[in-house]
């Protein structure tokens, strides 16, 4: 429970950095750091598969896509001012909340956890990817095929130019 | 998933992963796939609606309910009149070998999201029709389309997000991740996760307060884009679900009130909210828009009322919604394309030129305000009569009001754009050509045998619910 | 497990906060989907703490694996778009895309 909450708070801090960062490209380090530490955060859970994917997906490919992305548009990086005036307020009003609630939600938290129901057996990884749900690989099929008719109809352009 | 009309949205995939192969060398032929996978799936949903056998002996052969193929063939119709549309009047500037098959994937995703029996699968293939819809929405060299495309991820995926925390509860407090799993045990956690979905596909819906980007990505969409996305795609993603979770919450009784009247609430405010920004819109595309947005307060409300009648006249009404919004939207397209504007200011006179767009325009607007013979009025007949009953009356009262308002603005249109003293240099402007008319005169055959036979089509769904 | 429960919801909730946050706030498009991306790892977090609680961990995994590739194709196709506006338009600051007006 220490250890969770260790990475918790690191995830949280990494988020805030990553928010609060002048240059963009802090930003996207720092959601790297994030997306390591969840996915430590995962191997805890006892959710290997889920933490490599994590790992190599999120912590690796976007970051590097955020990189060059970054590389791409920077030379007005800095030149942007963030509108906080209008949200001054907002991040005290939050941290209030988030100690009022660890107060208070926590008996609704065990009262919904008394609504919990285990499933009827346990399945391994691949069983459940492949048998149980299946139409999820089609939809990923469905989702790949549509980023690479994306991809080639916004970068269309550019021969013509 | 149902996996008897799987093929509905295979097929559709593997044809756009065939365009790109096939139409390298000739530009023609992926406008010719794309329509003909297209006809044929809307003929063969055809021969099932209406083969004799189908009906009568109560669906023996597939174990469908009405719902589900109600929606396939609005999807495919409409898809259909866009696609065509858009290879008749050579409006799409974008990549045809692009443009084609992200039309064919976004298809195929909206009948997986129809044919979907868990909400994890209705997830990820919203996403996937997130995802090719924005890249329509972008399509064009201008700056509008991009804008809007921005704008849609920018709120969409925080929606989604909301969804897969609902999801989580349900995982939690269901163990599965069913719509039928939900019946059997309407607890606090089930509820909290159907709040927390509901609430993003309001979002997804642009119901009331989320409604802005609704008119951004309309208008910024090339002509064709915009009927399509505004007839199917973003009611798929956003008020078919909002549907589909009001027939599951139907069974909860009492402890699903809170929701379902928050949702009545949502949908009331923004049929209001829709009809006076409809009003005080200068360009077209934004002002039919703003109606759709309205309408979908109609669909919104009628499913919260959770009564049968309420549910039936709210899927009516998605359909009739398609067929005379695709109907105005490429009539404005039409426009756009022989005018050169869409801007209502600069406009007036163009019936004596433009008969046949008059007149279809002239009768998807009826259906819209809901005037007797057409469609349109039975759905919100409907709606109105099972708000009425299930005792919100001043709901009803509203409804009732601001669909009379909903004419007056389209009469408002009407009179702009076609009637009064033709202009100086609208003079020599041309009526569309044949092909570009077909798919208006398709839909307004629809709207009005639709509506002359409304005591057969509300008995297919009533038999199927 | 029952007193981690309530805690990894609550930073679920936080870190949604400040994903929330960081989309009000910034003007710039990247700092956006930054903020798309923590909003989906507070996603994350709810679903595997779900999954674990109720002893269905293995579902958790698979669903979470289809939900990093999503993410992995939305910050593609969004980072596309984003280099295809500052081609067209030279900056990639959220308040100057205001040419749609009724």
């Amino acid at each position: 429970m220490t250890y969770n909450l260790f990475i918790y708070i690191i995830i949280a801090v990494a988020a805030v950095l990553a928010v609060t960062a002048g240059k963009m490209l802090t930003s996207a380090i720092m959601l790297a750091v994030a997306s390591i530490a969840l996915s430590l955060l995962l191997f805890n859970f006892n959710a290997p598969w889920a933490a490599v994917f994590e790992l190599s997906v999120c912590a690796g490919l976007i970051t590097v896509l955020f990189i060059s992305a970054v590389s791409l548009v920077k030379k007005e990086d800095e030149s942007l001012k963030e509108s906080r005036g209008k949200f001054l307020l907002l991040p005290f009003l939050a941290a209030a909340a988030f100690i009022v609630f660890s107060i208070t939600l926590t008996p609704w938290f065990e009262t919904l956890s008394g609504h919990v129901k285990y499933p009827a057996g346990e399945f391994k990884v691949g069983e459940i990817i492949w048998k149980h749900r299946a139409t999820d690989l089609l939809g990923q099929l469905t989702i790949l095929a549509a980023a690479v008719f994306v991809i080639k109809s916004v970068f269309a352009k550019r021969s013509e130019q | 998933m149902t996996t008897e009309l799987l093929s509905y949205s295979i097929i559709p995939l593997l044809s756009a992963l065939a365009i790109p192969f096939l139409g390298r060398t000739n530009r023609k032929i992926s406008e010719i796939i794309a329509n003909v996978t297209l006809l044929a799936g809307l003929a063969n949903l055809a021969y099932i609606i209406f083969h004799p056998m189908n009906r009568n002996s109560d669906y023996a052969v597939f174990s469908f309910d009405g719902l589900t193929i109600t929606m396939l063939f609005t999807i495919y119709m409409v898809a259909l009149c866009c696609v065509f549309f858009a290879s008749a009047s050579h409006m799409v500037k974008a990549e045809k070998n692009a443009f084609y098959p992200l039309i064919m994937i976004s298809v195929s995703a909206m009948s997986s999201m129809v044919l979907a029996r868990d909400y994890f699968t209705l997830y990820i293939f919203m996403e996937a029709l997130a995802v090719t819809s924005f890249s329509l929405i972008a399509g064009e060299e201008g700056k509008g389309g991009i804008e809007g495309a921005i704008k849609y991820i920018l709120l969409t995926f925080p929606a989604s997000a909301l969804i897969l925390i609902g999801i989580a509860i349900m995982l939690m407090s269901g163990g599965t991740i069913n719509f039928d799993m939900i019946n059997s045990s309407p607890s606090t956690g089930n509820l909290a996760a159907l709040a927390f979905i509901t609430l993003g596909f309001a979002i997804k819906a642009g119901l009331f307060p989320f409604h802005f980007w609704t008119p951004d990505a309309y208008q910024g969409a090339p002509s064709a884009v915009s009927a399509y996305l505004a007839g199917v795609v973003t009611k798929i993603s956003g008020i078919y679900a909002l549907v589909k979770i009001c027939m599951t919450i139907r069974l909860f009784g009492e402890p699903a009130k809170p929701v379902a009247f928050a949702l009545l609430l949502a949908g009331v405010l923004t049929l209001i909210f829709g009809a006076i920004a409809a009003l005080m819109q200068k360009d077209m595309k934004r002002m039919l828009a703003f109606s759709s947005i309205s309408q979908m307060g109609y669909i919104a409300a009628g499913a919260a009322t959770l009564t049968p009648v309420g549910i039936i006249g709210a899927i009516l009404h998605i359909f009739n919604h398609a067929t005379f919004k695709t109907s105005l939207f490429l009539n404005s397209a039409a426009i756009e394309k022989s005018a050169g504007t869409t801007d209502m200011r600069k406009m007036g006179g163009l019936e004596k030129n433009m008969p046949y767009t008059s007149w279809t325009s002239i009768i998807a607007l009826f259906s819209t305000a809901g005037v007797p013979p057409l469609s349109g009025f039975w759905s919100k007949l409907l709606i109105i009569v099972a708000l009425w009953v299930s005792g919100f009356k001043l709901a009803a009262v509203l409804a009732l009001v601001f669909s009379i308002l909903t004419l007056a603005y389209f009469m408002m249109m009407q009179k702009k754009v076609f009637f009064g003293k033709p202009r100086e240099e609208l003079k020599d402007v041309r009526e569309a050509s044949a092909y570009m008319l077909a798919p208006a005169f398709l839909m307004s055959l629809i709207i009005v045998l639709s509506g002359i036979f409304f005591p057969y089509v509300f008995e297919f769904l009533g038999k199927t619910l | 497990m029952t007193s981690t429960f309530s805690m990894d919801w609550l930073f679920a909730a936080l870190i949604f906060f400040i994903g929330a946050y960081c989309m009000a706030v910034s003007r710039n498009l990247i700092k956006q989907l930054i903020g798309l991306e923590i909003i989906s790892k507070a996603a994350l977090i709810a679903l595997i703490s779900a999954g674990a609680f109720s002893g269905n961990t293995n579902l958790a995994q698979a669903l979470i694996i289809t939900v990093i590739l999503v993410e992995a194709v939305i910050v593609a196709t969004g980072l596309a778009l984003l280099v295809k506006n500052y081609r067209l338009n030279g900056s990639i600051d959220i308040k100057k895309l205001d040419n749609l007006r009724g």
